[in-house]
């Protein structure tokens, strides 16, 4: 396109719309190319024949206006909103009348959710193989804290939901409060270094918090610096991180899994009633238990001391009962016992006679009842 | 004696008791030990008493202090 300028006092000058008429013919020589971006300030309406939005590079910031004739985005049937990323394919634009520049879409794609989701699995499955998340990792809380640490955002609801489970529950609990982004670029490195900070500060358990948000809204919880600054953290890590569905990786790397900020509040301190209660059956058990050795010790000496006095008698009772057997024994060895069976020993003068004797001869005969003299027939 | 704990009390007079009852100890002895036996019993019988008493001043005192 011949873009015509007029000379005025030696310039050369042009007209702003035979400009604009030059800028956008030279724009139209660019490609049609895809852009990706976060769709914000998405503007559609009924009776406008275009559909604008600005497509956002969520890292630096950087926008770039764009537009799509409202009959081709609707077939599309996207049902975009903000904040989601997208690809569009399309080419510069340039709307002259205005000296307006915006990128003409010609189609676009829903980018980001799957993509994102499959970078998670991937960074899930990696991570489980370093055995981040193994049930062997998780620690125990301490019974009574002596200091908490508290990593969430400023202001956030988390916040107070779990402050108020604490101090409801445990009353003289200290807590450090590690204030940070909770979302967008800058949350993933804040956040693991609020919790490098809570640990160098002495805390002996740790409570990272955040209430609900979208999927995008977590992902710095799913963050590898994140989720290994908590896995390598020296004390244990309670999390609360988004709604009951949502699984943070953090979630997964942390050694208690909490379903809400308040539910995280409530694990990280005993309650002050009930600890009062078990310090008083302790108390009593206590004193049963010392009075109980005491009085067990009483019955056993009580027992051995009967023993002890019974022992001397018994020992002499066994020693007469030993010299009776013996006297028996010596008894049943004597000829006395056979006498008593009916046997007679017969004696010539003092000699016992053990051949028939000869006739005539006197001799004594001892029985059991006595003696008696005889003459051998 | 005075070294002995409780315990090792216990133990001897046990072993003593056992003896006795098993009855190979001399006459002479008989005496020396039963007496022997006598005393370990004295002594652990005051230990007991002495925690107990330690124990049930103890409870007093806590129930003095703070009613509970």
């Amino acid at each position: 396109m011949k873009v015509e300028a007029t000379i005025v006092e030696g310039r050369k000058v042009y007209s702003v719309r035979a400009f604009n008429q030059g800028v956008g013919s030279w724009l139209q020589r660019l490609p049609t190319v895809w852009v990706e971006g976060e769709v914000t300030e998405l503007r559609r309406q009924q009776r406008w024949a275009t559909v604008y939005f600005t497509l956002k590079d969520p890292g630096s910031g950087a926008c770039l206006p764009a537009q799509m004739p409202r009959g081709q985005f609707d077939a599309l049937r996207l049902d975009l909103v903000d904040g989601e990323r997208v690809h569009v394919y399309g080419r510069p634009s340039f709307y002259e009348q205005r000296g307006d520049f915006h990128l003409r879409a010609l189609s676009i794609e829903r980018y980001g959710l799957g993509a994102h989701l499959a970078a998670l699995e991937r960074l899930k499955q990696k991570l489980a193989r370093e055995g981040l998340f193994d049930a062997a990792r998780k620690r125990p809380l301490p019974r009574i804290p002596r200091l908490i640490g508290l990593v969430t955002g400023n202001d956030a609801a988390a916040k107070r939901d779990v402050l108020a489970a604490i101090t409801t529950r445990f009353p003289p609990a200290s807590v450090l409060v590690a204030e940070t982004y909770v979302q967008g670029p800058r949350a993933a490195p804040a956040i693991a270094t609020a919790i490098g900070d809570l640990c160098a500060r002495g805390v002996d358990v740790l409570v990272l918090a955040r209430g609900g948000g979208s999927f995008e809204d977590l992902l710095p919880f799913s963050d590898e610096r994140v989720v290994r600054a908590v896995a390598s953290c020296p004390v244990p890590v309670v999390s609360a991180v988004g709604h009951e569905q949502d699984t943070p990786l953090c979630d997964l790397a942390a050694d208690v899994r909490a379903s809400t900020p308040s539910v995280a509040g409530r694990l990280v301190v005993p309650d002050v009633a009930e600890l009062r209660t078990w310090l008083d059956g302790a108390h009593a058990r206590l004193g049963r238990g010392a009075r109980r050795v005491v009085e067990r010790h009483g019955q056993r000496l009580a027992s051995t001391h009967e023993r002890l006095r019974r022992a001397p008698v018994l020992a002499l009772e066994r020693r007469e009962a030993r010299l009776r057997t013996t006297q028996a024994r010596l008894r049943a060895l004597s000829p006395r016992a056979t006498l008593e069976r009916g046997y007679a020993i017969v004696r010539s003068g003092e000699t016992l006679v053990r051949e028939p004797p000869a006739a005539g001869a006197p001799l004594t005969v001892e029985v059991a009842g006595g003696t008696f003299g005889a003459v051998a027939e | 004696m005075s070294e002995l704990s409780f315990e090792q009390a216990q133990a001897e007079l046990e072993g003593i008791v056992e003896r006795l009852e098993r009855g190979d100890v001399g006459l002479e002895e008989l005496t020396t030990l039963w007496e022997r036996g006598e005393e370990l019993y004295r002594r652990c019988a005051e230990q007991l008493a002495g925690a107990q008493g330690r124990i049930e001043e103890l409870a007093r005192r806590l129930d003095a202090e703070g009613g509970d």
